[in-house]
């Protein structure tokens, strides 16, 4: 029973958002490779809504594009929660390995990357009265991803519903000490490299003098 | 051989494109500034000269004396200018090509017969009814209105209405009068707005006045004025509003702009006015008149003061900023079309605060005129082909002749591929013509998604009106090719297993 491949592990786990999760752990179902194409798609998803929308219903000017934000908000974001999870529900007895939450939270940002392309192809056939359609879509895909977030955290580490959520709070928390010690570490390179060129120049132009 | 051939075919090309690109330069090597046009993000981009100065004009050109702090010009119905030049204590009308003096007036005949000198006038209308002189004889605390000859028709002195706070002398800066003869002076020295006074001289009340603007500081000093006892509240601080300090008739439509040049209050810059004193531009906020950001010069920030302001024969608002020594032209809905002048001594470039007036002539506001105080000049600015094509498709666009207004707009478009009024021009035009993949085109390339969301919306329907069979059939197709599809597919799975 209950022998699936990969994909249709992935199919299983979306469409069955109570169950499919601890079907995944019991069965030991799931991979990485996954996980770095679902974090490609959502990567390119935040980009296309943000950039291949039908003009109508696009926010941006079209002046300047980086690529920074959208790293961030889907490679770093991401990474920051799989680590913090990991983090945090290891001191609360949880039983995920830091392999298994990052399959786990992957997956189950599968709608919400469907939902973004889906809404990126009917920006193109509606017009902005009916962007009704448009954000029931988005809101359908946030909330099935919020949902399966939510399970994809109780079944890896095995908890109870109250204690789920004590721990996602905790992880959000995780998150936002991570990212602040990021942008410490970062200044401090970036200071510590400017200290290191000037002592170069200095040098080299008493080299030259 | 192939390849050097090609090779030289392109440097060949690549110098046709450089002598052909350049030659819009040496246009642009005429202004003593950088012209530029404000896009719809609020920055700064170059662009084509609307106006280039022509030359400037001095009272000794004229073949008169030197202007002395001249600060009012003015034009009447046969374009004839008049000059207030106020240090001299006179009135010079010239013709229409600032080539001679027609007249001095310095000296007018009262009604009872007595001779009567002006002392430093400050302003000047000429009404294009009756063709009379309203003069601001500010020195002297009264206004004149005279004929053509100098004799004079009407004093207007110090009210002595109760509305009239009597410990306040009688200022006359700048004045007007509307197409009853009522009459509208600007005072120094006054908040409440131009005194109004009706065809008979009798005073009506104040006209227009600006509004203190509900900022945190002045609602707190409110609060505290309002708990504070009358011997306090003599030492405390009013909330009073900055004084607009000119103005102009748009003598078609009878509304009345005002320029208020203190106060920093960029809502108040400019007002246009309806007769019941209401601004018409209100619904405008966060607009702002003149330099969207203060600019810099050795260390002090300028911010835009808007000292004078003109209305066209086309109802283009004229707007001369005396700290950038700057106008900026505006249509009558208030988009910006033109910018021109600078601080400098060439021409083109006025004095630091000096300039003091600016006027327009000609049906499609072909030259703009203004006056510099210290320099005592009038300089004269000439409409160029760029500007004369955008004058001409904004006002057949502001008249709603959109499709009419496609190829000045398309023309513009050669002049400045950076001027997004004329994308949104074509684009408009197109979708009144019922081309609207083209307007989708055009709003895209303005950046104006609602108008490309309303010509998208039409090609739609479009599009669905002439495919609807191929798209049914075509749906048809699609669900019959998936069942049929599915059932080879099942059927070959099954296969193996049996």
């Amino acid at each position: 029973m209950m022998d699936l491949t990969q994909p249709q592990w992935v199919k299983h786990v979306i469409f069955h958002p109570f169950e499919g999760y601890e079907d995944l752990r019991w069965k030991k179902g799931g991979t990485l490779k996954y996980t770095a194409v679902i974090i490609f798609a959502l990567f390119v998803a935040l980009i296309a809504w943000d950039r291949w929308c039908g003009f109508q219903f696009r926010p941006l000017p079209d002046v300047l594009f980086s690529v920074v934000p959208y790293l961030m908000k889907s490679l770093v974001y991401f990474g920051a929660w799989c680590v913090g999870n990991w983090a945090v529900c290891t001191l609360l007895d949880g039983e995920g390995t830091l392999k298994n939450i990052t399959i786990y939270s992957s997956y189950a940002l599968i709608p919400y990357i469907v939902c973004t392309f889906v809404n990126v192809v009917l920006s193109h056939l509606l017009v902005t009265d009916e962007a009704v359609f448009f954000y029931t879509i988005h809101y359908i895909g946030l909330l099935w991803t919020a949902l399966l977030l939510f399970n994809a955290v109780k079944a890896v580490h095995q908890y109870s519903i109250t204690k789920t959520v004590a721990a996602i709070a905790l992880t959000i928390c995780a998150m936002l000490i991570i990212l602040f010690l990021a942008v410490l570490f970062l200044s401090l390179f970036q200071k510590v490299y400017v200290f290191f060129y000037s002592l170069y120049t200095e040098i080299v132009y008493r080299i030259q003098v | 051989m192939k390849h050097s051939v090609s090779r030289r075919m392109l440097a060949a090309l690549a110098a046709v494109t450089l002598t052909v690109g350049a030659m819009p330069l040496s246009v642009h090597a005429d202004e003593p500034y950088d012209v530029y046009n404000y896009n719809y993000l609020g920055e700064a981009v170059p662009s084509q000269a609307g106006y280039v100065a022509e030359r400037a004009v001095s009272g000794i050109d004229l073949g008169t004396a030197a202007f002395s702090a001249p600060s009012d010009l003015c034009k009447d119905t046969d374009d004839c200018f008049y000059i207030a030049d106020t240090g001299n204590n006179r009135i010079v009308k010239t013709d229409s090509e600032f080539q001679q003096v027609l007249k001095i007036y310095d000296t007018f005949t009262m009604p009872d017969g007595t001779q009567t000198k002006l002392n430093h006038p400050k302003g000047i209308y000429i009404s294009p009814d009756t063709g009379l002189l309203y003069i601001a004889d500010s020195d002297n605390a009264r206004a004149l209105i005279a004929d053509a000859d100098g004799m004079v028709q009407q004093v207007i002195t110090k009210p002595d209405s109760p509305v009239y706070d009597q410990q306040l002398t009688f200022l006359p800066q700048k004045i007007l009068c509307d197409n009853a003869g009522n009459v509208y002076i600007v005072l120094g020295n006054t908040t409440k707005g131009a005194a109004m006074f009706g065809a008979d001289g009798a005073f009506i009340g104040y006209y227009g006045a600006n509004t203190v603007k509900r900022t945190a500081s002045a609602i707190l000093n409110h609060f505290w004025n309002s708990h504070a006892s009358q011997e306090e509240r003599k030492y405390r601080v009013r909330n009073a509003p900055s004084p607009f300090d000119n103005f102009d008739i748009d003598t078609e439509k009878g509304f009345i702009f005002t320029s208020t040049s203190s106060g920093g209050s960029s809502m108040d810059a400019v007002k246009k006015v309806n007769p019941e004193g209401h601004n018409l531009f209100s619904y405008l906020s966060g607009f702002v008149w003149g330099d969207e950001f203060s600019t810099w010069y050795g260390g002090t920030s300028y911010q835009t003061k808007i000292v004078d302001i003109d209305i066209g024969d086309d109802q283009s608002i004229n707007c001369l900023d005396t700290a950038t020594g700057r106008v900026f032209q505006y249509d009558e809905e208030a988009n910006l079309l033109f910018i021109m002048g600078t601080i400098g001594d060439q021409l083109g470039g006025f004095t630091q605060g000096g300039v003091s007036a600016v006027e327009t002539k000609g049906a499609g506001c072909e030259n703009i005129y203004v006056l510099d105080s210290m320099k005592g000049t009038v300089t004269i600015f000439s409409q160029t082909d760029f500007g004369e094509t955008v004058h001409r498709a904004t006002a057949l666009y502001n008249d709603g002749k959109y499709a009419e207004a496609l190829s000045p707009w398309l023309e513009v478009l050669k002049y400045d591929g950076s001027y997004r009024r004329a994308y949104i021009g074509v684009s408009s035009a197109y979708y009144n013509m019922g081309r609207y993949k083209e307007s989708m085109d055009y709003a895209k390339k303005a950046d104006a998604s609602n108008r490309y969301n309303r010509a998208f919306a039409k090609y739609r329907a479009q599009f669905l009106k002439a495919h609807l069979t191929e798209i049914l059939v075509g749906i048809v197709l699609l669900i019959v090719l998936v069942s049929v599809g599915k059932r080879i597919f099942r059927k070959r799975k099954k296969k193996p297993n049996a």
